[in-house]
């Protein structure tokens, strides 16, 4: 026989008939027979997995903006959004006494008069818009010694677009009103503050204090004048008496000092140029700030996505290379299983 | 233009490739009896089956195939089992094989099959004796292209040397 070649093998196989024996063809006709009509195999038009993901993926970013646009529109709006969005001239910043004066009037600062006969710290802080800082300042400081005042501190600066000066001043409590209404006239009012604290009780304190100090000293002064006392007690009460009478000095400064607070009234003056204009956003509509919101909505759920992956990740990678690790060893098993079949 | 595949009945497909799984599950056994049991277990699950058959993915005869290697696997590995309970190894030996289980091969050819792994008859039954595409045979394989026809270009060398020695002898 001659030495077989490839294609005469494969033609051999090839011309091979392998026929199902009868009984075979019977069997197999029968179970098929009896398959019930209703299974059918999987129609032809459904959606395969490359095209469900087509579908699917579109969907569900279609949902996700769907609903950051109907949580856009229908979330109340949160005040705080809305003064982010307005800036810093928002009107309710400035404090009550500006508003009870009519914030932006060029006279008539909300002065309210100390109260004569008690003892009263008085603070007042006014914000003034002048055209010239130079000139407003000068009369400020000219008006405060016209009220028999005095200036504390200066701060004065001024560049070529804007300028500010800051000015404490001291003011007699008597003339404290009259003098918030002259300043006041300086330049247009911004900012107004007063603060009016009772210190009243506190001096009738001291007062009362004082007056038992010097009743102690007359007290220790008559008794070291008894020449019946011994050496240790005379000793004794001297001690006493000096430390009365450094008590008394002490209290004594104490309402010193506390009568010249009462007695003048602390006048901030901030001075300011006009700013130059500044652009400020006008305030979206209300299809603006809702899409505003949207995009927010749609960017805390790329967060979460993108949350979703990076913590995901890992055990997708190692899901699939369980997977992959699964396929190559039932591929394994199977090779040896047929090289030895 | 969206092309729609034909949707066969399970009876007309089971009619049309029943000889051709036969003939797969003969060249992975080397035996008639044991294809023909298969074959009838194929079938069987074939139709519980039947409803997961997707004629965009492959043919039915990919399909069967398929069904039926994991019939044949599903056998060979309770063969296994059992041989390693009785330690008894008879199904390896060549001589066993029944004459013209092939369908009527020469004896060499006959011989030289038989002496082939499972695996390898079972590409060379795919590619040659069922004529399958390389796709659908890698597909049914679970294999790449390129590893289908390696495995088949060794197969057959390998029935080739041996057809060969046998001459020889």
């Amino acid at each position: 026989m001659s030495q077989p070649d490839r294609d005469s093998i494969v033609e051999e196989i090839r011309s091979a008939q392998i026929v199902a024996p009868p009984g075979l063809r019977a069997r197999v006709r029968a179970l098929a027979e009896t398959a019930p009509a209703a299974i059918a195999a999987r129609p032809p038009h459904r959606l395969s997995r490359r095209r469900l993901a087509l579908v699917l993926v579109p969907a569900c970013v279609a949902v996700a903006a769907a609903a950051a646009l109907a949580i856009g529109l229908t979330r109340p709006e949160s005040s705080g959004s809305r003064d982010a969005v307005r800036g810093e001239a928002s009107p309710t910043t400035l404090p009550f006494a500006a508003k009870a004066a009519g914030a932006g009037s060029s006279r008539g600062g909300a002065a309210i008069p100390a109260t004569s006969g008690r003892a009263q710290l008085y603070e007042a802080e006014l914000t003034l818009r002048v055209a010239d800082l130079s000139a407003a300042t000068k009369r400020a400081l000219r008006l405060t010694r016209g009220f028999h005042g005095y200036v504390r501190s200066v701060e004065y600066g001024s560049g070529a677009d804007r300028g500010s000066a800051s000015l404490v001043l001291r003011v007699p409590v008597g003339s404290v009103q009259a003098a918030i209404v002259e300043y006041s006239a300086i330049g247009r009012i911004v900012d107004q503050h007063v603060s009016i604290q009772d210190v009243q009780p506190q001096v009738d304190r001291r007062f009362r204090q004082l007056q038992a100090q010097r009743d102690l000293i007359a007290r220790l002064q008559a008794k070291l004048a008894s020449p019946a006392l011994s050496a240790a007690e005379r000793d004794r009460l001297e001690g006493r008496l000096v430390a009365a009478r450094r008590r008394l000095v002490v209290l004594q400064k104490q309402q010193a000092a506390l009568r010249r607070q009462t007695s003048y009234a602390n006048v901030s003056l901030d001075l300011r140029t006009k700013d130059k204009e500044v652009v400020v956003p006008s305030e979206p509509g209300r299809i603006g700030r809702a899409l505003h919101r949207s995009g927010q909505i749609v960017a805390d759920e790329a967060k979460v996505l993108v949350y979703v992956l990076v913590v995901g990740a890992p055990f997708f990678v190692l899901g699939a290379l369980v997977l992959g690790g699964l396929r190559l060893s039932r591929r394994r098993s199977e090779a040896r299983l047929l090289s030895t079949s | 233009m969206h092309v729609v595949a034909e949707v066969p009945s399970f009876a007309s497909v089971a009619e049309r490739h029943l000889d051709d799984v036969h003939a797969y599950l003969v060249y992975m056994t080397r035996s008639r009896e044991v294809a023909e049991d298969l074959t009838a277990e194929t079938f069987e699950k074939a139709l519980r089956q039947w409803h997961r058959f997707d004629p965009r993915r492959g043919s039915a005869r990919t399909w069967l195939c398929r069904v039926a290697r994991t019939t044949a696997l599903d056998h060979f590995r309770a063969e296994q089992r059992r041989r390693r309970r009785e330690h008894a190894y008879v199904l390896d030996q060549v001589g066993e094989v029944d004459d013209g289980v092939f369908g009527g091969l020469s004896p060499e050819l006959e011989r030289a099959l038989a002496s082939l792994s499972a695996g390898e008859r079972e590409v060379i039954a795919l590619r040659v004796l069922l004529d399958l595409e390389i796709e659908s045979a890698a597909r049914v394989l679970g294999i790449s292209q390129t590893a289908c026809t390696t495995r088949l270009s060794r197969a057959l060398k390998k029935l080739e040397e041996r057809m060969s020695a046998d001459v020889a002898a």
